[in-house]
């Protein structure tokens, strides 16, 4: 028994104190080392975060590297793929096109209303600093979901930045690096995001799940396991995290969510795509209820009132287009008939020329039939006189001239 | 000639597990995070823990080291924590060595079980209660067993490498 105790021991130490053949380490020296890296990273000690940045930038740009061949592979796959999709994308791109266009005056009209509206709580905030990142490294890792970009404390990335996907949020910057930053997605699951659900503004945090989803947190007010209705999610701004307003996703009804007791948020971006993205901060604008921002919400009323005088005409001059469009569809209605009953009129008057003309035919043949009883025989050639014979027009014109000779 | 080429051969095949290594910590393609709901597993724990049973040189702690800061640096654990699993690892390894005389596959694959298991308890510790980390337990136990699991398939793979393609012994 103490025997085997011994074995142990002696195997352990082997194993963790001797420094081996070919290793310029021990075992235990460097696991030693180790916790006390950690400890002192945690710790903030200035000496180690230098270490920290500098293995940071070498091993983000090694990672750049090696990653190359994959992310090649990758981005040809995406390629293909999307050019096969390219026909199906492009028919509902057209539709889409459609509807954008016609809600498009009617956003313009409900942003200049909200701008005018926030300015009046002074809850107005501008961009003061817009970048654009290309993704170094996209690694998803089972502690945290994060993406590595190319811009860092040179470029004035800041901690607390917001990163933006063509307008859509996707993440904040956790870490800033002289070169480099690393962004929290919000898919990640220590991310929690102050959100809110339209319509009905309905606020709750929200956490990352999975690369295309997230969960609601702490829902409040609302039960919306009976929600029928598919729900957007924007930023609420609480806490002043984020701006309010930024899209995240939507909440389909819940038939597509039945097997979860959580509201599923879908969000608008893919995170396993990204390649450039948007690092954007802001700042509240200066002066909300002073006499420039009076003459600032004047002019964006008198700028409201003008759009709205503008979609008002539009809307009568839409209007008038319609009923001309009625009035002539209906002109040439009626064109069409009236050609048509000049046409069977002027076939009628041809009819009734032609018959007139067999009357005026017929009236002198009658005429010609009743002098030639009464003055025939005085043009008909015989054996005693050298008139005309009767077929003859001579003969015809003589009848008519009642026998009588010509001057 | 040919006892150059060989020589050659070996000394590539010498580079060849610390340059995997190297290759998975930095590569974005992460077998822990590969996007299936019920499937990950740990490649980085397979090639360590047979390596270092394997006792093949230029498997250096220092360099297991310096892969494990790399590892913290792409994954965003904080900075030293994969290093320590890592070292962990290839001390359980070294025991099960040193107390092994006649080397038997299903020992060293129940013992990877156990290593696994006590310092993927150790690492979910240092990151819940230390660094506030919410890690999720189903997760990582479906890592685990898939890492327990593929290991075999790794071992026989990496013995077909050894043997078949760079005809090492």
């Amino acid at each position: 028994m103490e025997s085997s105790r011994d074995d142990i021991v002696i195997a352990i130490r082997s194993a963790f104190l001797k420094k081996e053949t070919q290793q310029r380490f021990s075992l235990l020296g460097l696991i030693f080392f180790s916790i006390i890296f950690l400890v002192l990273g945690s710790l903030d000690f200035k000496p180690v975060n230098y270490i920290k940045t500098i293995v940071k930038e070498i091993v983000y740009r090694s990672s750049y590297i090696i990653s190359g061949p994959e992310n090649f592979v990758k981005k040809n796959y995406v390629t293909i793929n999307n050019h096969f999709k390219l026909y199906e994308e492009n028919k509902i791109n057209i539709i889409k096109l459609e509807s954008f266009k016609k809600k498009d005056l009617s956003n313009k009209i409900i942003t200049l209303e909200n701008i005018k509206y926030k300015k009046l709580i002074d809850d107005y905030f501008i961009k003061d600093n817009e970048t654009f990142a290309k993704v170094l490294i996209d690694k998803q890792s089972p502690f945290l979901r994060s993406i590595i970009i190319n811009k860092g404390s040179k470029n004035n990335i800041k901690l607390g930045m917001i990163i933006l996907d063509e307008g859509y949020l996707i993440g904040k910057i956790v870490e800033v690096n002289y070169l480099t930053s690393r962004v929290l997605l919000i898919s990640d699951i220590n991310s929690k995001i102050p959100v809110s659900l339209q319509p009905g503004d309905t606020q709750a945090i929200m956490s990352g799940k999975n690369r295309r989803s997230g969960v609601l947190q702490y829902i409040k007010d609302k039960d919306l396991k009976n929600n029928n209705e598919e729900l957007v999610v924007i930023t609420s701004g609480a806490g002043g995290l984020f701006i309010s307003g930024i899209p995240i996703g939507t909440i389909k009804n819940k038939k597509d969510d039945l097997k979860t007791n959580n509201e599923i948020v879908h969000f608008y971006r893919n995170f396993s795509q990204l390649k450039y993205v948007k690092v954007v901060s802001y700042s509240r604008e200066k002066g909300s209820l002073d006499t420039s921002s009076k003459n600032d919400s004047a002019k964006q009323a008198g700028k409201v009132q003008e759009a709205n005088q503008m979609e008002e005409t539009l809307k009568i001059l839409l209007e008038q287009k319609k009923i001309a469009e009625e009035i002539r569809i209906k002109i040439e209605e009626e064109n069409t008939i009236f050609k048509r009953k000049i046409i069977d009129q002027q076939n009628e008057i041809l009819i009734i020329k032609d018959d007139i003309k067999k009357n005026i035919i017929q009236k002198e043949e009658i005429k010609f039939l009743k002098l030639n009883l009464i003055y025939g025989h005085k043009c008909k050639k015989s054996v005693f006189n050298n008139l005309y014979k009767v077929t003859s027009k001579k003969y015809r014109d003589c009848v008519f001239r009642k026998g009588l000779k010509k001057n | 000639m040919s006892k150059i080429n060989q020589g050659n051969i070996e000394v590539f095949y010498k580079f060849v597990p610390i340059t995997l290594l190297f290759i998975s910590v930095l590569n974005e393609i992460d077998f822990n995070n590969l996007g299936i709901k019920y499937f990950s597993f740990n490649f980085s724990y397979i090639l360590i823990f047979y390596y270092s049973l394997k006792k093949t040189k230029s498997f250096s702690y220092g360099l297991i080291f310096v892969a494990g800061l790399f590892n913290d640096v792409v994954v965003g654990t904080p900075m030293g924590i994969s290093s320590l699993i890592y070292l962990l690892l290839c001390g359980a390894a070294a025991y099960l060595r040193n107390i092994t005389l006649r080397p038997n596959l299903m020992k060293d694959w129940i013992f990877f079980l156990i290593t696994i298991l006590i310092i993927k308890s150790f690492s979910f510790l240092i990151l819940t209660f230390i660094f506030d980390y919410e890690v999720i337990l189903f997760d990582q136990m479906i890592n685990i067993i898939f890492t327990f699991i593929l290991y075999l398939i790794f071992i026989y793979l990496f013995n077909f490498i050894k043997t078949n393609l760079f005809g090492v012994n």
